[in-house]
């Protein structure tokens, strides 16, 4: 099994934005992964995440990707 | 110091026999005259109550309160005025001016003469039976002046009768048998197993286990129910009959599991003679389980660790050492560790098994001293997705009943719970309501035992496939939109109107429906149609789960489908209804409550709320951190990846209880500090650096917090066997890191909690004292707790409805993995096993086995008792064979209470999408036929057997 955590972090969120996903706007989606982050994430796992924007095949679905995104601009780190 | 009797923790009514059970609260008052004195008591109460009530002792033999009345000994005969005969005062119940007469010289003779043909066939070996001191015969026979047997004891008797000593924890001695039935009906009324009977007619009566054969043959579950009612010596704690009677008794609380039983423990001097479970205890009305009464041997097992060890590496012998040695070691690794790898590299974990007061200690000692939030405990293992789910819709992590609330029950769902082997006291109310006539809903993939309840009607069993809990709930509220079956007005009052429509919308759609969810489940759609309808119609619905809801990669959507479901047909807010987890370990609300999660203070206040931080900045005077740490599994992958190096575990076993164990095993061998405080060397403590010896629920004050948010009081009744109680060692690492704690007793810790958590404000140890228990919120808002919650609103003001979309767990079978594993646990042995695997309890369950299909069996050729390789994506282990029908095909099932066995090892990294809750239930695996243990396991014993012996040199040095 792959270990790797910057991996791990990428599969966690497309996870999250996967299941909250169904029957929402996708705003909403956006929103609720990215504040999910925000509330349950340590601060170090939201650097990585974060830092995973640089890599363009890092895996993040499109949603995820967009979460994190969001997720950046609110720390203050430069979008990707 | 031990803390001897203390007259305030009795209540006088919870310590004496009244005969007969307590009629129903509401009673009408009914006032009767008893030997010329007046009393007014409910209606409904029996003349032997209300005697006893005024005290007026009758003599009595076969009632006692804990079971309904009986009439059989014909001892409480009585005469009532106007009158014919002597009626038993157990069976009459009082009437509005009866008069009663309970001593003259005819009812003396009448009860001298029924004594004298008991002990016509009694032993008359008194001085030397274990029930010398606490006999009812021997009371009985004194209080009716028996003098003389004038039949001899030549005649035909029983007291050849053979004995049975067959149970590990007591005897049965049917020479000194009564038949008074107390026994038969303790097991059938308090404990709803039945497996005891009355054999025979007349003269040849006889107690009877099972089939007449002997206890440990029979079904019984050895609660001991029967040994508590027995008015003689005939069932026995062997413990009393080696040791003598105990001497004095503390009121403390069981710390098994999260029922949290409230036992008298009966001592001799600092030596537990017996647990007897309290009456007066909320939770369980004086019943008890196997492990609760029986399995405490393992406090005083020499395996207990009683000095502090260090060591450099973990390939080392420890070196014992003195406490300060051992704090300074751990203290300067700590802060060493942190300037070279910055604040941020070490973490800890609470324990669920400590006290409230001990955990709270240790997420304080993270926030304050080591200056992060970096604090987890093993809720996140198991109820973790409780906390989310029911916060984003009920608002509160917590569970919303009583226990007691079972009994005004019209529908009972269990899902993915088995509270006759986990939570068995609670099982067996439940059942006693069963037995009443409430309806029954079992969701599991297994057939469990509460569905073959003796007398049970009619139950449904939705027997679904692992993993699609969410897809099974949806479909019961598509059935209740669907069909009409909502509660508009609760719905329309109580619930976020937005958030109804947003969900009703969602959950009407046709992909939710029974018929379209069918090929997921593998539920017949009927089945759920019936099983909705059942549940939303019943008049008080109770939804009651376990870690068979929480413990997949949807366990959070799950938990916020079950209160959907429970808001959608108004069943919260009154007794009788609500959404029930039930809780796992001893304290596992207790540590959620206390602030262990990474991103919580305690009472469930988040880190980046401005005002609640600030608070505890003020009292604690340091400024704390307002981004979550990390949670276990992050700690754990940090650690492979090398920034996290130092981690602080009070009584908790990782590395036996948490997926992955390869996995687990890597984290903590890469860590530069590991510091375990436990009771034994555990698997965890394999791979520690400094062992600090922990101290037993026997040898400590503090409280828990059981499942329905019942805080109970632990009473000290011997001093920790290392000379320190756990919240002791946290103050004295606190202050080594330069972060001085001033506690002198554990009620100091509450009382600063009370004043740092809204819900505990009205907490305090006098109350507790005086109250016997506080359910939590308990504050200026409810000064005597909470038994109820959101009768009124809800803490987020209106219920939230959450949308809750099926999503398919990427741990699903394939042609490499065919089978599903499920795992659960058994009714003798606790969690990781490391108490009961150290007590008689062996017995019933000395290693863990595979339960496999029969039709599974056979296309691979499996026999019951082969040896079978199970393989997983994680790892393999290799477990003995059980051919079970109690799944369906394709599913096996395991339990991990036995380290060798490496459960752990085949369960993987799949985890709940919001709380990483792991996905124990449901693991895709492969089992085939083997002759010899797997690779992980003979790696085990290696480690094992080298762990062991490092341990035997140290204690061979300290001796």
């Amino acid at each position: 099994m792959s270990h790797d955590q910057g991996q791990t972090l990428v599969n966690m969120v497309n996870q999250i934005a996967a299941n909250l996903s169904g029957g929402r706007e996708t705003a909403d989606t956006v929103e609720g992964v990215c504040s999910h982050l925000e509330k349950f994430w340590a601060r170090a796992m939201k650097q990585r995440i974060v830092a995973c924007l640089d890599e363009p095949d890092c895996g993040l679905e499109p949603l995820a990707r967009q979460a994190v995104a969001r997720l950046a601009e609110r720390r203050g780190a430069p979008a990707a | 110091m031990i803390q001897h009797f203390d007259p305030s923790q009795h209540d006088k009514a919870f310590s004496k026999d009244l005969g007969t059970p307590p009629p129903a609260a509401d009673a009408a008052p009914v006032s009767v005259e008893i030997d010329g004195v007046a009393i007014t008591v409910p209606e409904g109460t029996s003349v032997l109550r209300a005697a006893a009530l005024a005290d007026i002792n009758i003599p009595k033999l076969c009632a006692t309160d804990s079971l309904e009345a009986f009439g059989s000994c014909r001892l409480c005969a009585v005469q009532v005025e106007g009158k014919r005969g002597t009626p038993a005062a157990c069976t009459t119940p009082v009437a509005e001016g009866m008069k009663v007469t309970t001593q003259n010289e005819r009812l003396a003779r009448l009860r001298r003469n029924v004594m004298e043909l008991y002990i016509s066939d009694h032993p008359l070996d008194c001085l030397t039976c274990p029930a010398n001191g606490d006999c009812e015969l021997q009371d009985m026979a004194g209080a009716v002046g028996l003098r003389e047997v004038r039949y001899g004891f030549t005649g035909e008797n029983h007291l050849e009768a053979e004995k049975d000593h067959s149970n590990p924890y007591f005897s049965f001695d049917p020479s000194k048998c009564i038949v008074c039935s107390r026994c038969v009906r303790a097991c059938e009324e308090v404990q709803g197993t039945f497996a005891l009977t009355i054999d025979g007619r007349g003269f040849d009566s006889k107690v009877a286990a099972g089939q007449d054969e002997a206890f440990m043959g029979s079904e019984c579950v050895s609660c001991g129910a029967c040994v508590q009612a027995c008015p003689t010596s005939t069932l026995m704690e062997k413990s009393v009959i080696d040791s003598g009677q105990p001497e004095h008794s503390v009121i403390t609380t069981c710390a098994y599991c999260g029922v949290g039983c409230s036992f008298e423990a009966q001592m001799k001097g600092d030596k537990l003679i017996r647990m007897v479970p309290y009456k007066g205890g909320d939770a369980n009305h004086g019943h008890s389980c196997v492990k609760g009464r029986f399995a405490f041997g393992y406090a005083t097992h020499k395996d207990r660790i009683t000095t502090p060890m260090i060591r450099d590496a973990i390939d080392q012998p420890w070196r014992p050492v003195d406490w300060d040695e051992a704090i300074t070691f751990a203290a300067k690794r700590l802060r060493a560790i942190q300037s070279e790898h910055g604040r941020e590299s070490i973490g800890g974990i609470t324990s669920s098994r400590c006290t409230n007061e001990e955990t709270y200690l240790v997420q304080k000692l993270i926030r304050a001293a080591f200056g992060n939030n970096n604090t987890d405990t093993c809720a996140r293992v198991c109820h973790s997705p409780t906390g989310y789910g029911l916060k984003t819709t009920l608002g509160e992590s917590a569970g919303t009943q009583t226990f007691d609330s079972v009994m005004q029950a019209d529908t009972i769902i269990v899902i993915g719970a088995n509270p006759t082997d986990a939570h068995p006291v609670f099982g067996s109310l439940m059942r006693k309501r069963l037995r009443q006539g409430a309806s029954l809903i079992v969701a599991d993939p297994r057939r469990i035992d509460l569905l073959k309840t003796p007398h049970l009607e009619d139950a449904q069993h939705l027997p679904l496939r692992p993993g699609t809990n969410v897809a099974l709930i949806n479909a019961l509220a598509h059935v209740v939109i669907a069909e009409g079956l909502e509660d508009q007005d609760f719905i329309a009052s109580r619930c976020d109107t937005e958030a109804y429509r947003a969900w009703r919308d969602f959950i009407a759609e046709e992909r939710h429906s029974p018929e379209a969810s069918e090929a997921v489940t593998g539920v017949a759609a009927d089945a759920v149609r019936r099983a909705a309808r059942t549940y939303a119609t019943a008049g008080n619905g109770a939804i009651y789960y376990g870690l068979g809801v929480t413990e997949h990669s949807q366990g959070s959507t799950m938990v916020m489908g079950i209160a959907n479901l429970a808001l959608a047909t108004g069943n919260i807010g009154r007794e009788g209804v609500g959404v029930n987890p039930l809780r796992g370990q001893n304290n596992v609300q207790g540590s959620c409550d206390m602030g262990s999660f990474p991103h919580e203070l305690p009472g469930y206040q988040h880190v980046a709320d401005v005002t609640a931080r600030g608070r505890f900045e003020a009292a604690w005077g340091v400024e704390l951190d307002d981004e979550p740490g990390l949670r276990i599994p992050n700690m754990f992958d940090a650690a492979i990846e090398g920034s996290f190096k130092a981690l602080y575990v009070q009584g908790e076993d990782i590395a036996q209880s948490d997926p992955n164990t390869q996995h687990v095993e890597a984290a903590l061998s890469a860590l530069d500090c590991l510091i375990v405080q436990d009771i034994f060397l555990n698997e965890t403590a394999k791979y520690a650096h400094v062992l600090l010896p922990g101290s037993s629920f026997l040898e400590k004050d503090g409280t828990f917090t059981n499942a329905e948010r019942r805080i109970n009081r632990v009473r000290k009744v011997m001093p920790p066997l290392a000379g320190k109680a756990d919240w002791e060692v946290t103050v004295d690492l606190a202050r080594a890191l330069g972060y001085p704690m001033e506690y002198t007793h554990p009620s100091e810790i509450m009382d600063e909690i009370a004043t740092l958590t809204p819900s505990f404000a009205g907490v305090s140890y006098q109350k507790l004292d005086e109250r016997g228990s506080l359910q939590w919120p308990c504050n200026a808002e409810h000064p005597i707790g909470t038994p109820t919650m959101h009768e009124v609103d809800f803490p987020i003001g209106r219920g939230r409805f959450a949308i809750t979309e099926y999503v398919a767990t990427e741990e699903r079978s394939n042609r490499r993995f065919p089978l599903l594993l499920t795992t659960g646990r058994i009714l003798s042995q606790y969690n990781v096993g490391a108490q009961t695997r150290r007590t008689d309890n062996q017995v019933w369950h000395d290693e863990d086995v595979l339960e496999v299909h029969p039709s599974d069996a056979e296309v691979r050729g499996i026999k019951d008792g082969d040896w079978l390789g199970i393989t997983s994506r994680a790892g393999q282990t290799v477990l003995r064979a059980r051919l079970s029908e109690r799944m369906q095909p394709g599913v096996v099932y395991t339990t991990f209470h036995h380290p060798g066995s490496g459960a752990n090892v085949i369960t993987t990294d799949s985890s709940d999408w919001a709380t990483n809750c792991p996905e124990y239930k449901v693991t895709a695996v492969q089992v085939e036929k083997v002759s010899r243990p797997s690779e992980w396991q003979r790696r085990f014993d290696e480690v094992d057997r080298a762990q062991r012996e490092h341990l035997a040199t140290a204690r061979e040095a300290a001796s």
